[in-house]
């Protein structure tokens, strides 16, 4: 059902050889036919009509250093450690002397994409059977040099040793080792270490990115610089699409010392519609011609829509049974209602939200003597970017490349480069380096906002309240369906094709007698705005749905929430889980529901006026759920909400860097929060209402509450961790609002009337 | 031309007189580590230390830094901010790490006015400064280490 951006396991094949002083060990896909020779070749200088494509590559030196190649953007979850440690486990490498380096978008990585909490879980097996391939391959030299068989040698440190003896890698590349290849049965083959074998996962380490962003040091896009660049801001239409620029003319900006021209951003790709740019020797004299230039535009066909006219599409949609991709579909739920003694229905909704990545949008564009484009700048989907880039620019991808920097933010949005358009197209027109830079104002009207959503249910009810089935209609603007339309998936008994990463979290694990869900895409949505990817997508909007609506469910039976959720969390059928990524299935689900009832104290006398509320969520997909469940301590007093506490437990599997999960769950219950409480926004006249921070308003240091956060002890395969613990806090919070009040709050974000 | 001191250097500046000191620092002087983020001052990921004290550069006009010092995060020497630059790796702070040199700037300030500040304290001074990966804990936390610090070696 969902498309995780793997590899074709059966083509894989690991290259090993010697290039210079160092040795090189790939791992990638060969195609029918590839000899060994080739995919060495193509391993040391890669073509782009090579028969072997390494995704993956490490290189050891005559020093012994490692140096791991990361083609993860590093956004703030520190991925190239994490990548780092998994190879280095497997390896048998010295961690002090591993370095890693975040590569450009050369064809020869493959498919890169940083999002979806995939990078460990996707990455996880590959990195370990290149590290486990490399280990074999120095443990056989080792034991030739030191003159003892192999099984007697052991690797660790950095070094093979056997009896009392033993060589450094270094010494062995030195000496020369003799090029390798495995074929991907051989891959499989290799013995992978027990987890009570492991030396490095699991074991406290310190984030190789952190000194540099310690120090003022690291260094963004906005911090990339070129000789003889010049700057260029946008001047933006009132619309996303379908804007014509009707005039533009320099007017006073003649008079700004450093302003150099306008220009009209005709794009081919017809990503970029109706823009016009300010060029000009230094940002501040570009910003302030910018102001003095004259430009009009006829405004396209969404310039009046505003947040209520997407809502209110949004539910049309929703409250129709017939309408709908059909995602889950059981239990005969259309006959089950009708039959039903009681219903109960709800409209949950969300909000337009913004990324607000503190580091605003910008891309450095050069075209070097040969014509070959240049693009410097943070992104985390190069390998969707480079496309809309070869159609704007007319050129072939592998003539284009993007040089990757540290990301000042990414939570999605960093997953489309539309800002690289209009810099290359201006790079070329002038014939030399542009950088363009978004002021914030601009990277909130232009962001990819985070679509409003409608979530409605119907569930049948029994006599005594018990829940007999549930119709869940889902409606939003779908990221996929603009930017990547190649991933939409396909429904039930054709019923049309859908964004999964819209729609994740309604296919939950809770077992029910008949359940329907319906992905909906919201048309007035898609063409007003690019609905974007924001940090936890599709389950970070409707986890706040399907949470807050089991509690009603459950105070209708008149049970706990907390035991109404474990009641129905069975492991059933599809629900036990389907293979090792979800292995346990909803029974994982039910143990960190249980732990945070401990831990939190669950059913507790509080105050008059405080409660606690409970969800769970297994984001981001259910073909690689992280397992998470939340209890948040409110207290309401005179309208206004004070979180006291959140308990989280998380189970993600095997834990690869402890102290970076640790800090991503605490951003992303912060993240949880944010939204819940500070966040959110509104269209007016076709684009967002809140764009900077004296209006649109981020928690601050002042808002954070105690945390409690709990990680599950598991050997079971990784699955993500940048966005799971996000989802189940607003929920959380909105049904301990109820426990607290009696008022059930059915918007996000909260605001209690 | 406006003169100043820069990281204990005099610098001269060519930009007019309204030039935000930020571009000027960043694109004229080169120093990259104060960050562009709201160009309100509401973020703080520009700030700087203006004669000591915790400014936002994105709308200070450099004409307002003549003849003043200036200190940005790659001139922070004292024991206060070395201090919390080593906090700031031991507490494993930074996410993406992008507001994390205003963070450090407006820490540094806190910590010269008040060398042991209580939590509420930390909280008051920092709350201006938004951390977009909401690393506060861990700020907070990296602030408390580095006041111990200084208080043991008093």
């Amino acid at each position: 059902m969902k498309t995780l951006p793997t590899l074709d396991l059966s083509r894989r094949r690991f290259v090993a050889g010697a290039v210079g002083g160092s040795f090189v060990m790939g791992l990638g896909l060969a195609l029918p036919g590839c000899s060994s020779k080739e995919a060495t070749e193509a391993l040391v200088s890669p073509k782009p009509d090579a028969k072997f494509a390494p995704s993956l590559w490490y290189e050891i030196s005559g020093t012994g250093d490692t140096h791991i190649f990361i083609t993860k953007a590093e956004m703030g979850q520190h991925v190239g450690t994490a990548l780092a440690r998994i190879v280095a486990e497997e390896l048998g490498a010295e961690w002090s002397q591993v370095r890693i380096t975040h590569v450009d978008s050369h064809p020869k990585w493959g498919a890169m994409v940083t999002g979806g909490s995939w990078s460990v879980h996707t990455s996880f097996k590959a990195l370990s059977q290149a590290g486990a391939a490399g280990r074999q391959l120095l443990a056989a030299a080792g034991a030739a040099h030191l003159g003892v068989p192999a099984e007697a040698c052991t690797v660790a440190n950095g070094r093979v040793s056997a009896g009392g003896q033993s060589v450094s890698f270094g010494t062995l590349v030195s000496l020369g080792l003799p090029g390798a290849e495995l074929s991907a049965e051989a891959l499989d083959a290799l013995p992978l270490k027990a987890p009570a074998e492991r030396t490095l996962l699991g074991r406290p380490v310190a984030a190789l990115d952190i000194p540099e962003k310690s120090r003022g040091e690291a260094r963004y896009g906005l911090d990339a610089t070129l000789p003889g660049m010049v700057y260029a801001v946008p001047l933006l239409p009132p619309t996303r699409y379908g804007s014509i620029l009707t005039r533009l003319e320099d007017g006073d900006a003649t008079t700004i010392p450093g302003f150099l021209q306008t220009l009209r951003i005709e794009d081919p790709s017809d990503t970029i519609q109706g823009w016009g740019l300010v060029i000009a020797e230094s940002l501040p004299a570009a910003w302030k011609a910018a102001e003095q230039v004259r430009a009009e535009w006829t405004p396209g066909p969404t310039a009046d829509v505003d947040e209520a006219a997407l809502l209110a599409e949004g539910a049309r949609l929703a409250d129709d049974p017939a309408e709908g991709v059909r995602v889950v579909d059981h239990g005969g739920i259309d006959r089950v209602l009708a039959q039903a003694p009681r219903r109960l229905t709800a409209h949950y909704r969300t909000a337009s939200a913004l990324h607000f990545t503190l580091e605003p949008q910008n891309a450095l564009a050069h075209f070097d003597e040969t014509g070959h484009c240049h693009i410097h700048g943070g992104n985390q989907w190069q390998s969707l970017i480079l496309p809309v880039l070869s159609k704007a620019l007319g050129l072939q991808e592998a003539d284009i490349t993007l040089h990757q920097y540290a990301l000042g933010g990414g939570y999605g949005r960093r997953l489309f480069g539309d800002q690289m358009i209009p810099a290359a197209l201006a790079a070329r027109a002038l014939g030399r380096p542009v950088k363009l830079v978004f002021n914030r104002d601009q990277d909130s009207r232009f962001d990819c906002v985070r679509s409003p959503s409608v979530c409605r249910f119907d569930a049948a009810l029994g006599p005594k309240g018990e829940v007999l089935g549930i119709d869940h209609g889902v409606a939003a603007g779908w990221p996929t369906l603009s930017m990547a339309p190649g991933f939409l998936a396909p429904g039930l008994n054709d019923s049309g094709r859908y964004d999964s990463f819209s729609i994740s979290g309604a296919d939950h694990w809770y077992s029910l007698p008949a359940h329907r869900v319906r992905a909906i895409n919201n048309p007035l949505a898609q063409k007003t705005f690019l609905p974007g990817w924001l940090r936890a997508v599709g389950p970070g909007w409707i986890g706040w749905g399907v949470e807050s609506f089991m509690d009603e469910l459950a105070h209708a039976e008149g049970v706990d929430p907390l035991a109404f959720r474990l009641a129905r969390l069975d492991g059933a059928g599809p629900n036990g889980g389907d293979g090792p990524a979800n292995e346990g299935g909803a029974l994982r689900l039910k143990a960190v529901l249980e732990t945070v009832r401990e831990r939190s104290g669950w059913g507790r006398a509080l105050p008059k006026g405080s409660g606690l509320g409970v969800a769970v969520a297994h984001g981001q997909e259910r073909g690689m759920p992280t397992w998470t469940a939340c209890v948040a301590e409110v207290a309401v007093a005179e309208g206004a909400v004070s979180v006291k506490k959140l308990w989280q437990v998380i189970d993600v599997g095997t834990v690869i860097d402890p102290d970076g999960a640790r800090a991503q769950a605490e951003g992303a219950m912060l993240w949880g929060l944010s939204l819940a409480l500070h966040e959110g926004t509104a269209f007016e006249k076709g684009q967002v209402r809140d764009r900077n921070l004296d209006h649109y308003t981020p928690l601050r240091m002042k808002d954070v509450p105690e945390l409690d956060i709990h990680f599950a002890e598991s050997t079971a395969f990784p699955s993500g961790l940048g966005e799971p613990p996000l989802i189940a806090v607003a929920p959380a919070i909105g049904n301990a609002i109820f426990a607290a009040t009696g008022q059930r709050v059915r918007d996000l974000p909260i605001r209690l009337s | 031309m406006t003169q100043f001191i820069l990281n204990g250097n005099p610098v001269v500046s060519a930009s007019p007189d309204d030039t935000p000191l930020l571009w000027v620092l960043r694109d004229e002087l080169d120093l990259k580590g104060a960050k562009f983020g709201c160009g309100i001052a509401q973020c703080g990921a520009c700030t700087v230390h203006l004669d000591g004290v915790p400014t936002r550069a994105c709308v200070l006009p450099v004409s307002a830094a003549s003849g003043r010092a200036v200190t940005t995060i790659e001139g922070l020497a004292t024991d206060a901010g070395e201090a919390l630059k080593a906090a700031w790796v031991s507490e494993q702070v930074p996410q993406c790490g992008y507001c994390q040199s205003g963070q450090i700037m407006a820490a540094a300030a806190l910590l010269e006015a008040n060398p042991a500040p209580t939590e509420g304290e930390i909280v008051e001074a920092m709350n201006g400064n938004l951390c977009r990966c909401m690393a506060y804990g861990r700020i907070k936390a990296a602030i408390q280490v580095a006041a111990g610090e200084g208080e043991a070696q008093r």
